[in-house]
């Protein structure tokens, strides 16, 4: 099956939001993990997500594809996912027109992630710190910039502040 | 020589940010202190120190209690969480705003949690001394290693440390690596695998050029090195008790376990000790830690008038 007509068998085209593409083959729960779509659920907006998955694609083989219909994806976030998938693509469609975001690793990421470290002060219950990670990017490792932890690229996901 | 102007305001969070120009300065300022004792005597009069230990100490509280008093600072705060309203839920956040209201010139602070002395540091308009922050680091701790390691040598540069003990645990291990790393010095971390150093200060470390060796057991290194730094077993900062028990009592440092080392050998040691370090090595000649200690009041005095521009 092609990949084209794969796609258009599921989902029809979105005249707003945005499309991720190139996600690796059944991947897509990380990237959900890291959009934290979760929370559209409570925005109770008129929003739809549809999720691909193991889709044929010319480059990867197989790749996973997540549409959201009427919701942007913040410009933060994507950059996140780059640290964890490199070949991600973002599309934002407004009024159906498509422009191409291309994701960069960030120089440092602000309030987005937990430190991997329980005992750094920015876990600690009450007190008003905003997390904050340098990115060595030499090393595709975070730095924690106040306890000092490190944090692989890898292992972003499973440290997303809900 | 006065104080230069790039320490004035300056906070003490980390041990990495001063280089070896500065370490210098710190060390020479403490060693002319100790030739004329009265030197900064109320050299900071009117200032006000505030000295909020989070975590209960006795000689670092004690110092630098003593080094303001000397320097004819007013002191308030906390030596440990009884008796101050942290019992009752207060933050570090609002601690430090409070003080701050009070007019503090400066904030001594002790913290369990890693990363409380840079956080305090971005609340605060005045500068920030860390004490010591969960297993993080110690800076001053640092400064007073490196000048009780100076004052037995003569010098740093060429020196062959072992630091040994619970490197992974304990923040003043980290410190010192990263004073000891604008240095010309060969570092041996020793400890067992449980307990080696934090990956992200041999990050650091490698960063620097410096390539620690490492070894599981002091045996293996006695004989080869000029500086021995001792460290307790962090009882307290270690999550899972379960693994203490199986690092307690991994080792102990006495005269058979230097049967091996140099003559000129320095045991150092940030006290307190419990078992890791035996008494037997009190009246050597290796036992560099009492002056070690002695060394804390000169330093923290310098150090406050360093940041708070005192005597010129």
């Amino acid at each position: 099956m092609a990949k084209a007509d794969g796609e258009r068998m599921l989902v029809s085209r979105i005249e707003e939001g945005t499309v991720i593409d190139h996600i690796p083959d059944w991947r897509a729960d990380t990237v959900s993990r890291v959009l934290r779509l979760d929370k559209l659920a409570r925005m109770q907006a008129d929003i739809s997500v549809v999720i691909l998955q193991n889709v044929s694609s010319k480059g990867l083989g197989r790749k996973d594809i997540i549409k959201i219909d009427r919701w942007h994806v913040d410009e933060r976030d994507a950059d996140i996912l780059c640290l964890v998938f490199p070949g991600i693509t973002v599309n934002f469609i407004d009024e159906g027109k498509v422009s191409k975001y291309t994701p960069r690793v960030p120089d440092t990421i602000e309030g987005r992630l937990r430190c991997p470290e329980l005992n750094c002060i920015s876990n600690a219950e009450r007190e008003p710190v905003t997390t904050r990670f340098a990115t060595l990017k030499k090393e595709s490792t975070l730095q924690c910039q106040y306890c000092d932890a490190l944090l692989d690229f890898g292992k972003v996901p499973d440290h997303v502040r809900t | 020589m006065g104080p230069s102007a790039d320490f004035l305001g300056r906070d003490v969070v980390s041990a990495r940010d001063f280089k070896r120009d500065q370490y210098d300065e710190i060390l020479r300022a403490v060693e002319d202190l100790e030739k004329n004792e009265e030197s900064l005597d109320g050299a900071l009069k009117g200032k006000l120190a505030a000295l909020l230990f989070f975590e209960p100490s006795t000689r670092t509280y004690s110092s630098f209690q003593i080094a303001a008093d000397k320097l004819g600072m007013t002191v308030s705060g906390f030596a440990g969480p009884t008796g101050s309203s942290i019992t009752k839920g207060e933050t570090l956040h609002d601690t430090v705003r409070m003080f701050e209201g009070y007019g503090a010139d400066v904030f001594v602070i002790r913290h369990s949690k890693m990363g409380a002395a840079r956080f305090a540091a971005e609340i605060s308009d005045v500068p920030v001394v860390s004490a010591g922050d969960g297993s993080r680091e110690h800076p001053t701790q640092a400064m007073v290693d490196l000048y009780a390691i100076k004052k037995a040598f003569g010098r740093i540069d060429g020196l062959k440390v072992g630091m040994l003990g619970d490197l992974r645990y304990g923040r003043t291990s980290s410190s010192l690596a990263y004073a000891l790393s604008n240095f010309d010095v060969e570092i041996t971390f020793i400890a067992p695998e449980a307990l080696q150093m934090r990956p992200e200060v041999s990050h650091f470390l490698r960063q620097r050029g410096v390539a620690p060796r490492t070894a599981a057991a002091l045996k293996d290194v006695a004989g080869s090195l000029d500086v021995l730094y001792v460290t307790r077993i962090q009882k307290e900062r270690i999550p899972d008790p379960t693994e203490y028990e199986k690092v307690k009592g991994l080792y102990e440092v006495n005269l058979e376990a230097l049967r091996d080392a140099k003559p000129s050998l320095k045991v150092l040691h940030p006290l307190p000790r419990v078992d890791e370090l035996s008494t037997d090595i009190d009246e050597t000649n290796y036992a560099q830690y009492f002056v070690q200690a002695a060394g804390g009041l000169p330093l923290r005095m310098v150090l406050l008038n360093l940041i708070l521009g005192g005597v010129r």
